[in-house]
This record gives C-alpha cells, structure tokens and sequence, in this order.
C-alpha cells in the first residue's frame, strides 16, 4: 500500500495549493477592479487638462518651458524601474526587469553615467543580485499609488532635470493597453515634447477632441495664454508619471490574476490525474494480493 | 444677467457656434473639482468663488468663458444657504456654459485641514536655505503654500478677542 499512500499524500499537497492559487486568484481580481477603477477616474483629470491645451493651443503656436528642451548629448540619464513588491504575478517582474536590464546596459556602452531608481521589492532583489548598483528604492507603491507620493518623485525629477543633474528621464514599466494585452515599455518622460503635453493619454480619448472640429470658445486668459502653458508642462509631467505607477498596479494584478487562473487549472488536472494513478496502483495491488492468496491456496492441495 | 455670451445647452456644447442667439434660463453654476486621482466634487451651487494666482475671482450664473491659472487659496461654494469651503494646491480653473472645472493637485475641505502640520510646514519653508535663484522660487512657493494653508483652516492667528 506504500506507493498509494505516497500519491493519496502529493494529492493532498496539491489540492491544498490550489485552494490558495484560486483564493489568490479571487483577491487579485477584486484589486484589478479597483484598480482599474482608479485608473479610469484618474483619466477625467487628464482628459481636462488636454482639453485646455487644445483651446490654447489656438491662441498661441510656441510654447517654450525648460522641461522641453531636448538636451544633445545626453551626459546624465536617469531611469525608474517599476515592478511589484509581491511575486507570483506570472511574466510580470521578469518582462519588466529584462527590458530594463537591456536599456541600461546600452547606457552603459554609449558610456552615459545613469542614476537607477526602482521602486518594488521584486526589482530591488533582481538587480542586487545581478549586481547592479541602485541609487533609489522604493517599496511604498502597492496596488493603490498616491498622487501625493508620485508628486514627490514628480518634484524631484523636474528639479534635477532643471539643475541639470538628469539630462533625460526614462521609465520602464508596463503598460496597460486592454484586459487582455500588457506590455513592458520604456518612455521618455523627461525631456517632454510639445505633443505629449496635449495629449490625452486616456484610453477613451473625448470623442471629437481634436481643437478643429468643435466651435471655438471665445476664453478669457487668466493671465495670458503663454504662462498657462507654462504652468500646464510640470503637471502634465507630473500626471504622466502618475499614470504610469497606475498602469503599473493595474498590469500587476490582472497579471497575477492570470497567472492564479493557470496555476488552479493546472492543479485541477494535476488531481485528476493523481487520481487516476492511484486508483490503478489500488488495483494492481488487489490483484496482486488475490493471485498472491490464490497461489498459496493451490500450493496446499 | 442678459449677457450674449454663448448660452448653449452644456450636453452639447460645441455644436452650437458661441454668440448664438438660442437664450438659456441661468440655473446655477456647477462646481466640478478633477484632481488626479478623482474627481472629487461635482454639485450645482449659486455662486462659486476662485483662488486665481494674484487674488479672487466669483463666478456668477452666466460668467463668460474663462481659463485661468490657480493659486494656494480658498474655493468657496455657496449653494443656499451653506458654503463649502476646499483648500486648493494650485492648477487650473475653467469656466464655460455655466460650468466651473477646477483641476487641482489637491482640495482639501476646510475642517479636514491639519493647521498644526501647516504651521510646521511654514517654518521648515522658512528655515529652507536658497542659494540659487531655483531654490528660491521654490521656497517662496512652500511658503506662500503653507500660508494659504493656514488661512483657509481659519486658525492663522492666535485669536486676540479673548
């Protein structure tokens, strides 16, 4: 009966690791939706804010800010890594962190000294063991990011782009294009370009945005167009970067809640084919023991 | 009130040319507050007070088109008799159709606000060193911040009526 027993044991195991993946599974989707939620109500923000540009847009042509400059050559880069403090989000870490190994090592070869920032634990561990020096890490971003503490970064950034510490700012995470399609990228944030201000980053863009279709609206400057824009570049910065850490959290947990499905439904066939090897080494044992017993039977006649 | 501003209906607003004649009764102004994260507030009011950068601005039923850049200061929403009062952290201001979007990093409602944080955000601001002129740009602004913080609390100074 040992070989039974041994399969009754594993199946055991693997029923009770399904129960957590499914649990897994379940949490994960009620983040995804709440999540998701943020991320959709945070686009009324930016799809505001893309709105103004378009009507300034028509009272002025050339928008000079200091976040525009493209600077040549780059001599300073920075780049932020965004990955998750918790695992078993299925290709999640693994995708994001092998594209930033990549760029960072082509910074490397062109010989740019680049400061790295990861924010998630799983990133930090990947890169100490890779050994990669990090310059900043933070593990405080979880599934729901504060713009308060993004507006922090956001701060520091612009700060350093202007003193001219970072002549560039890229962010890798991974994008959140559809329930069923993310994808790791890397962005150029800073330097910013005069059609990323505008542009609305929402995944339901207003319908009939573009500044030509509609009626103009004859607006009143407060105090003139050309400084709104001004003060519109920092936020609309800050606000991208924002909405990547959103991305970020919203990919994670629909990632991991994949990623659980695939695990549970895999333990369910894991079980049923247990199962099925253990009803056979049952059987094969009582044959075994009736020819044993018959055997000895016909042996004493 | 009988300005010829555009008064078009505000679930279409762009399909009707502005200085139309097609009048519409004035109900109110509508208060809509967007921060990033939310959008925080969106209630019909009487009349609607705004932080711009260099002072106050009311905005009236039938207020013309107007974008505007926000300051640190005091957004107050009367509607009746009870007027709402938010702290602003700069941004933007929109007026169109009756309809006021405020976007801000921050709104914070008067009686949530925390006036021994701000007092103490106001001295580490003061006691900040700026050499460069960026640094004090960015200390005048912490400052200037801090203050309006602590007005809007409505506990900027001792009280001396006592």
């Amino acid at each position: 009966m040992a070989k039974a027993r041994a399969i009754i044991k594993r199946r055991k195991a693997v029923q009770n690791i399904k129960k957590i993946t499914r649990t897994m599974e379940l949490i994960a989707t009620a983040r995804f939706r709440k999540a998701l939620d943020r991320a959709t109500q945070a686009e009324a923000y930016t799809r505001k804010i893309a709105e103004i540009v378009a009507d300034l847009r028509g009272t002025s042509s050339t928008v000079a800010h200091p976040l525009l400059e493209e600077r040549d050559p780059v001599r300073r880069a920075a780049m932020l890594v965004l990955t998750s403090n918790r695992g078993l989000a299925g290709a999640y870490n693994g995708s994001v962190l092998r594209l930033a190994t990549r760029e960072y090592d082509e910074l490397q070869e062109a010989g740019t000294p680049t400061t790295l920032e990861v924010s998630g634990k799983r990133g930090i561990a990947f890169l100490r063991f890779r050994r990669i020096p990090i310059d900043a890490s933070y593990t405080q971003f979880e599934d729901r990011p504060q713009f308060e503490e993004v507006e922090v970064l956001a701060n520091r950034f612009i700060g350093q782009f202007l003193r001219g510490e970072i002549d560039k700012l890229q962010v890798v995470y991974t994008k959140f294009l559809s329930s069923s399609r993310q994808v790791p990228v890397t962005e150029t944030l800073l330097p910013m370009t005069v059609s990323q201000v505008g542009e609305d980053t929402s995944r339901h863009p207003a319908r009939g945005a573009g500044a030509s279709s509609r009626g103009r609206v004859p607006y009143e400057f407060l105090p003139d167009p050309e400084s709104i824009l001004e003060e519109i570049v920092p936020t609309s910065f800050k606000i991208r970067l924002f909405k990547c850490f959103l991305d970020a959290a919203v990919s994670e947990q629909i990632m991991r809640m994949i990623a659980m499905r695939g695990a549970t439904e895999n333990a369910n066939e894991m079980v049923k084919s247990l199962t099925r090897q253990y009803n056979r080494a049952r059987q094969s044992q009582i044959t075994r023991e009736l020819s044993e017993i018959i055997g000895g039977a016909a042996a004493l006649e | 009130m009988s300005t010829t501003a555009a008064l078009i209906e505000p679930e279409e607003p762009f399909d009707t040319p502005p200085g139309s004649p097609v009048k519409k009764e004035h109900h109110g102004v509508r208060c809509v507050v967007v921060t990033p994260e939310a959008t925080v507030l969106d209630e019909p009011s009487e009349f609607v007070a705004l932080p711009l950068y260099d002072g106050e601005l009311g905005v009236l039923p039938g207020r013309s088109p107007l974008i505007g850049r926000l300051g640190y200061g005091e957004l107050r929403i009367r509607a009746g008799a009870t007027t709402r009062r938010f702290f602003v952290d700069g941004g933007f201001a929109q007026v169109r159709d009756d309809v006021v979007t405020v976007l801000t990093a921050r709104a914070i409602p008067a009686e949530a606000i925390d006036a021994d944080a701000a007092r103490a955000e106001l001295s580490a601001a003061k006691a900040r060193r700026a050499t460069s002129e960026l640094e004090l740009n960015e200390k005048g602004r912490a400052e200037a911040r801090a203050r309006a913080l602590l007005r809007v609390s409505g506990q900027a100074t001792v009280d001396a009526g006592h």
